[in-house]
């Protein structure tokens, strides 16, 4: 296991095989009929990959339509256009007994601890679920729901509780064990630890990476805090209003951004040192990215470019297409 | 906002067409057939049949519906099968009883009813308590009783009010209001009880807002958050409440009409239902929804114009 | 007469709004549900005195040829329309038939039908619910439309022309009832249906593959089992008056056959010459009715219903007292002798031993929120309140406003400013303060306007009313303050309403709101956090400016040590209710010496530098305990790995030697003096037992008692 560790990071994640998922050309537009197609995409031309092994982080503000990807992949949007491909299998437009037969190889971890497990059912009953539909025994989906509480961090006698005797911080580890208790190969964890406290998102956030180090799993963590995305993934990718704005190493994405988004990005995380977040602020200001004017709406061109320093009237017209910059790709035409 | 007001008029002009429809095949599925009925016991087969042939109740379905719709369009209903009046002269004269009736009760009833949810939400504890009691209690009372009730009270043991009877506006506008006024309050008393129920529980929800805290931030009077902000906010399903309680009300005359004797809607469709007059019920049905629909609309109006949402989409 | 289905105050259970950052107040667990509604419903005595009448009279009418004193049909010429006699309990008809015989002959019958429209109506709504908030937008529409088409109709009417056509039997009649009723239930049960629907444990079985159809059944239906129990129970009243009440009218069973709107139709007929006929059929309906909905409304009663943001008048003549209790015990105007030095300077808010509390008369039993929290706010500088969920943070902010929530009132200590003490001061007293001396700004911009009102109403009517100014002069102000808080199109703004702007504007509009009475201290709930952090930065910076140019002081809550790093100038950490460390804010996020303070430095990732992120951030085991569990002694003792003997025993805020900081800790100093980082506390278990085997098995023996127990009330 550990060998697979180090050569998943080392290796360039493209290098490393057919990849778990891949998202081409993505496209989500809410609503239906007319009114939708002129209504710009909450996902617009998405593209990207997630080799074995690999975590990728998805960051972005609200309306960047990085949830909507997820939910995508997850089968719980309709996809308008372009394709996601699950080891091979086109699952673009799975139904129910297609995702089934997946054998519950994608999973998912969302938001909010409080909803993500049904109140009414025992952690055991809500642990089983996936295995039993899969036809596991009842008892045996018992015996496997203690083991994972138990790896999770919690007591075995926790199956027979309901979620309301719970903490946040430990429903969403119960979260992260029922994603995890059909031995999945990719979890989507859409904003896991943001409803979290700084001790217990710690606690979340050790876990997911421990369980990865240990069963070689691809994550696409999705969140809104590029310090948290920064932790976990090994690449990101940021997006604005729909659009993929840059993507690469983790490091180098948040180490030097190159993107005037990204950046701004960056630069507005506040980090708990005084002196330093004074500088930073001092930086940030510099920047000159203007405050939250609306994308554009419809027509084409960078939809940052209201609020972009460096955008001319190109920006206006064509939209930039990904470039590589340093370690990077880059949508933009200054970079 | 146009948009709104067309798609609203063609959903109230679909629930007609539904309503005649359906009002018709039951008509059609009365015991009897219109010419047994109109001729009375007694009459030979012989006569039954010629009149059905020559009213042309024997011909299909469609074609009698699209006779009875193409005619109603013009307004006209047709012809009571027992008394061989004009349906829609009839109904004429009797729809101001049953709208005076229908309109005073929910008027009525949304005075009170706001003024005693407004009150038990507003000033809670004890007085709440009461408020709360005494309305499940007019929930609870049959109006049919109360409205006996009040017969008793008001015109047998003391004759403030006729105890029966209409007497039409035209004619003396205060003793209109009088003979209104016992089956106005009977109807009342449950409407009542329902929208001071429904003001409650929106003026409590309202008050559990968020924006509450921000007017008292900025040392907003107690009284303007109550009677501005919070009443403002609970306005849209308090009107909500009060156009539904106006369709139940509007059917609630049919008791509050029988009981006081007066010339309106209800009565006449429970003396036709009774005579298997079919002619006078499916008229009164198609008025009587025509009249729901026309008010419900409007009210409807009102709530989507008092939503800034809605106002600015 | 056909009575409109109340649209139930939605029952909260399910519904949202659950993420509210500091809600401490306790009791707002939610236990398991079946458990909840019979505790609803054994809890309110009128609703147990409804079961037992129902009960009472659904056996008395069972079983009635047992032991009914007459045949429903015999006649008593010697008794006609009597009163109450020894033979005749309830008197007799204008027929001499005895009353109380016909009432519960008649019950059974009047009971069945009513439930038979219960359970087509509640069946076919319940169904329609289920349909329409799984089947998507398009399957939602149509049905909506048919409902809204059904509840448009006059069903009294129509229930009446369908006796024309069928006639008068009941059953058929009780049961198209119902169908037109399903309407009604639709709409009170589609709402929930559809927040169920929106659950993520409904979105986790889907990515199982759990087909629609399941979901509904497994996710979505039991849920739904209250409200549905609640509507069935209304229905049923409601059945039972229309049936009455057809039978009044004439069309109810066959003659001879009793029937209670027959009866009173009866009654009625002898109201002139009897009227005590009236009163026991009348009587055994309305009670039956009342019962049924007494049922209902307790079931139906929300369990933890949000406290309303302004009291009623009755919960305000409480805390009036409750306030007039603690001014008598503060020491009036000698405020001095404890608050030192701080309290004479004008525009220092001087925070002392405050505690805030649950109000005893409540269901909270004077649980205490905050305890002896002091610190002091100079003017024109920004102090933060920082800690986790539930450590009272809000709770110690909304106290200096005068705003906390019902049922939850300071209940000690003084909030001193400007000579005054805010804690002992009445409605009255801080309806002066609000808005002019102190103003308040909240997490959600968009929940803290108005949504009725446009921005500029609400921005003109409070400098109006704060300022004394007229409607012109307000106007010019509201345009000045938009500009002054950065927004460029202020004339725009000023004309639209809430709902249209996005929430980085409604929070520039919020503080305009909160500048408009040109505030000495703002007092700012997590103003940042559910914003993006580009917007947190720009709103961050005009605070700066603001407190630059106008030289007020800021208390600003919240949870993310970056923003405190990047406003504050002083900084109060807190913990379980209590001040743990307090003082210069470079002095404590440099160098903390509190282990609290240390150990969420350790957890932030923002904390890290981007290349030396650390494979496994630093953690506290367990969480913050509920204010119930407070040990006497040191509260974060049971977290903190530096923990010993000493740590029991009550643990007084010191000064830590740090300039005027202070800290709780027995062990700061000794920390201080050993440097001690904080370490990672929870290994990953697989490792942890082949390395630190101790540690391992402590985390797998975990007891149970180490999960948190919500109250159940």
């Amino acid at each position: 296991m550990s060998t697979a560790v180090t050569e998943r990071r080392d290796t360039p994640p493209s290098a490393a095989g057919t990849p778990v998922l891949e998202v081409k050309d993505l496209v989500v537009r809410y609503g239906r009929g007319r009114k939708a197609a002129a209504a710009p995409a909450a996902v617009d031309h998405v593209s990207f990959s997630i080799a074995p092994g690999e975590t990728v982080g998805l960051v972005g503000e609200s309306g960047s339509g990085k949830s909507t990807i997820g939910k995508a992949i997850l089968g719980l949007q309709k996809v308008s256009g372009g394709s996601i491909t699950y080891q091979g299998r086109d699952i673009t437009a799975a139904n129910a007994a297609q995702r089934r037969a997946l054998g519950g190889e994608l999973r998912a971890v969302f938001q909010d601890p409080n909803s993500s497990l049904n109140p009414r059912n025992t952690i055991g009953a809500s642990l089983g679920e996936p295995l039993r539909l899969r036809g596991v025994s009842a008892t045996e989906a018992r015996a496997k729901a203690e083991d994972m509480l138990e790896r999770v961090g919690l007591p075995r006698e926790a199956v027979d509780r309901y979620p309301s005797q719970f903490s946040g911080g430990q429903r969403q580890r119960i979260s992260v064990a029922r994603a995890l208790i059909c031995d999945p190969q990719l979890v989507v964890c859409d904003e896991a630890v943001s409803a979290l406290d700084l001790s217990t998102q710690a606690q979340v956030l050790n876990l997911l990476a421990d369980l990865r180090d240990e069963r070689g799993l691809s994550y696409l963590f999705i969140a809104h805090d590029i310090a948290v995305v920064q932790f976990l993934a090994e690449r990101v990718v940021v997006l604005y209003r729909g659009q993929v704005m840059e993507t690469g190493p983790a490091v180098a994405v948040t180490g030097s951004p190159k993107h005037p988004f990204t950046q701004a990005l960056v630069a507005a995380s506040p980090v708990p040192r005084p002196a330093e977040q004074a500088a930073r602020r001092e930086a940030r200001e510099a920047l000159g990215v203007r405050t939250g004017a609306a994308a554009v709406p419809g027509s084409g061109g960078c939809p940052f470019r209201l609020r972009c320093p460096l955008a001319t009237d190109l920006c206006a017209t064509e939209r930039p297409a990904l470039r590589r910059v340093g370690a990077s790709d880059v949508a933009c035409h200054y970079a | 906002m146009a948009l709104f007001i067309t798609k609203r008029l063609l959903m109230a002009l679909a629930t007609v067409l539904v309503v005649a429809v359906l009002a018709f095949l039951l008509v059609h599925a009365m015991p009897g057939s219109p010419g047994a009925v109109s001729l009375g016991a007694g009459a030979s087969q012989e006569a039954i049949d010629e009149v059905n042939q020559r009213m042309g109740w024997n011909d299909p379905l469609p074609t009698q519906f699209i006779t009875w719709l193409g005619s109603a369009v013009q307004g006209d209903l047709g012809v009571s099968l027992i008394d061989g009046r004009s349906v829609s002269a009839d109904l004429a004269s009797r729809l101001p009883v049953t709208a005076s009736l229908a309109a005073g009760a929910t008027l009525l009833s949304a005075i009170l009813g706001i003024a005693l949810g407004v009150t038990a939400a507003v000033r809670g504890g004890f007085l709440d308590q009461v408020i709360g009691g005494f309305v499940g209690l007019l929930v609870a009372l049959p109006a049919f009783w109360v409205g006996v009730l009040f017969v008793y009270l008001f015109a047998v043991q003391s004759s403030i009010f006729p105890a029966t009877g209409y007497v039409p506006f035209e004619v003396s506008p205060q003793d209109w209001a009088l003979s209104l006024a016992l089956p106005v309050i009977t109807l009342a008393v449950g409407g009542a009880a329902f929208i001071a129920r429904q003001t409650r529980a929106s003026m409590l929800e309202a008050l559990q807002q968020e924006h509450i805290r921000t007017l008292r931030a900025t040392a907003t009077p107690t009284w303007k958050i109550l009677y501005v902000h919070a009443l403002r906010y609970a306005s849209l399903p308090i009107v909500a409440g009060i156009a539904l309680q106006f369709i139940g009300l509007f059917g609630g005359s049919v008791i509050a009409e029988q009981l006081f004797a007066m010339p309106g809607l209800g009565q006449a469709v429970q003396t036709s239902v009774s005579t298997h007059d079919a002619p006078a019920v499916q008229g009164v049905v198609v008025i009587a929804t025509v009249v729901v629909v026309a008010v419900n609309l409007v009210l409807e109006l009102a709530t989507k114009f008092l939503d800034p949402k809605l106002r600015a989409s | 007469m056909i009575p409109t289905v109340s649209p139930a105050s939605a029952d909260a259970d399910q519904a949202g709004s659950t993420t509210t950052a500091d809600a401490s107040v306790p009791g707002a667990g939610k236990a398991a549900p079946t458990r909840l509604s019979r505790h609803r419903l054994l809890g309110s005595p009128g609703a147990v005195a409804g079961l037992l009448w129902l009960v009472a009279v659904v056996a008395a009418s069972l079983t009635a040829p047992l032991w009914l004193p007459f045949k429903t049909e015999d006649q008593d010429f010697t008794a006609v329309l009597s009163g109450p006699t020894p033979a005749h309990w309830l008197g007799t008809d204008e027929l001499g038939r005895d009353i109380l015989s016909r009432i519960f002959a008649a019950a059974a019958g009047t009971l069945g039908t009513s439930m038979l429209t219960v359970i087509v109506g509640v069946g076919i709504g319940t169904i329609l619910a289920m349909a329409a908030a799984g089947g998507g937008e398009r399957v939602e529409g149509v049905i909506s439309r048919v409902t809204e088409i059904m509840m448009s109709l006059p069903g009294t009417v129509i229930i009446l022309a369908v006796i024309g056509a069928v006639g008068t039997n009941i059953p058929m009649v009780m049961a198209i009832l119902g169908i037109l009723m399903s309407a009604g239930i639709y709409r009170v049960i589609l709402g929930q249906a559809k927040s169920l629907q929106s659950q993520l444990y409904v979105d986790a079985a889907k990515v199982d593959g759990v087909g629609p159809l399941g979901i509904s059944l497994r996710h979505v239906l039991p849920g739904l089992a209250n409200t549905i129990v609640v509507q069935a129970a209304l229905i049923f009243a409601v059945g039972m008056l229309i049936q009455a009440g057809l039978a009044f009218i004439g069309f109810g069973p066959p003659i001879p056959q009793p029937s209670w709107g027959g009866m009173i139709q009866g009654a009625s007929q002898h109201v002139y010459d009897a009227p005590w006929m009236m009163v026991p059929t009348g009587a055994v309906l309305a009670l039956t009715v009342l019962s049924a909905n007494a049922i209902g409304n307790a079931l139906g009663k929300a369990p933890n219903a949000a406290a309303p943001h302004l009291p009623s008048a009755a919960s305000r003549r409480q805390r009036a007292k409750a306030v007039a209790a603690i001014a008598a015990a503060a020491p009036g105007g000698k405020e001095k002798d404890d608050a030192g030095i701080h309290s004479g300077a004008k525009g220092t808010l001087s925070v002392r031993n405050l505690s805030v509390g649950v109000d005893s008369a409540g269901a909270g039993n004077g649980v205490r929120l905050v305890t002896g929290v002091s610190f002091d706010v100079e003017q024109g500088t920004v102090l933060g309140l920082v800690g986790e969920s539930g450590c009272g943070k809000t709770m110690t902010a909304l106290s200096l406003l005068g705003l906390l929530p019902s049922g939850v009132s300071a209940t000690g200590g003084q909030i001193l400013w400007n000579g005054k003490n805010l804690a002992a001061a009445t409605d009255k007293d801080m309806e002066a303060i609000r808005g002019r001396d102190i103003a308040l700004i909240s997490q959600e911009p968009m929940r803290a306007l108005d949504p009725m009102f446009t921005v500029g109403y609400q921005l003109t009517a409070t400098i109006r009313r704060l300022r004394g100014m007229g409607k012109a002069d307000a106007r010019v102000e509201a345009l000045a303050l938009l500009e002054k808080v950065g927004i460029v199109d202020a004339a725009r703004i000023l004309k639209t309403y809430p709902h249209q702007i996005s929430g980085g504007m409604a929070q520039r509009v919020a503080i305009a709101l909160a500048l408009s009475g040109q505030p000495k201290l703002l007092v700012a709930d997590e103003p940042t956090t559910a914003l993006d952090v580009t917007v947190q930065a720009e709103i961050l910076s005009l605070l700066r400016a603001l407190v630059k140019d106008t030289g007020m002081s800021v208390v600003m809550v919240t949870h993310d040590l970056g923003v405190v790093a990047d406003i504050c100038d002083q900084v109060a950490v807190m913990y379980a209710g209590q001040v743990v460390e307090n003082g210069k804010t470079q002095a404590i996020l440099d160098n903390p010496r509190h282990p609290y303070t240390l150990a969420l430095l350790a957890a932030d990732p923002h904390a890290n530098d981007g290349d030396a992120m650390p494979e496994r951030l630093a953690t506290i085991s367990g969480q913050v305990p509920q204010p119930k569990d407070w040990p006497a002694g040191c509260r974060f003792a049971a977290r903190c790995q530096f923990a010993g003997s000493a740590c029991l025993e009550p643990v007084p805020l010191l000064p830590s030697g740090a300039g005027d900081g202070l800290v709780r800790c027995v062990k700061a100093d000794q920390l201080a003096v050993e440097g001690m980082d904080w370490l990672a506390t929870d290994l990953p278990s697989a490792r942890a037992l082949e390395v630190t085997p101790k540690g391992g098995t402590r985390e797998l023996n975990t007891p149970l008692s180490g999960i948190v127990e919500k109250d159940l009330a």
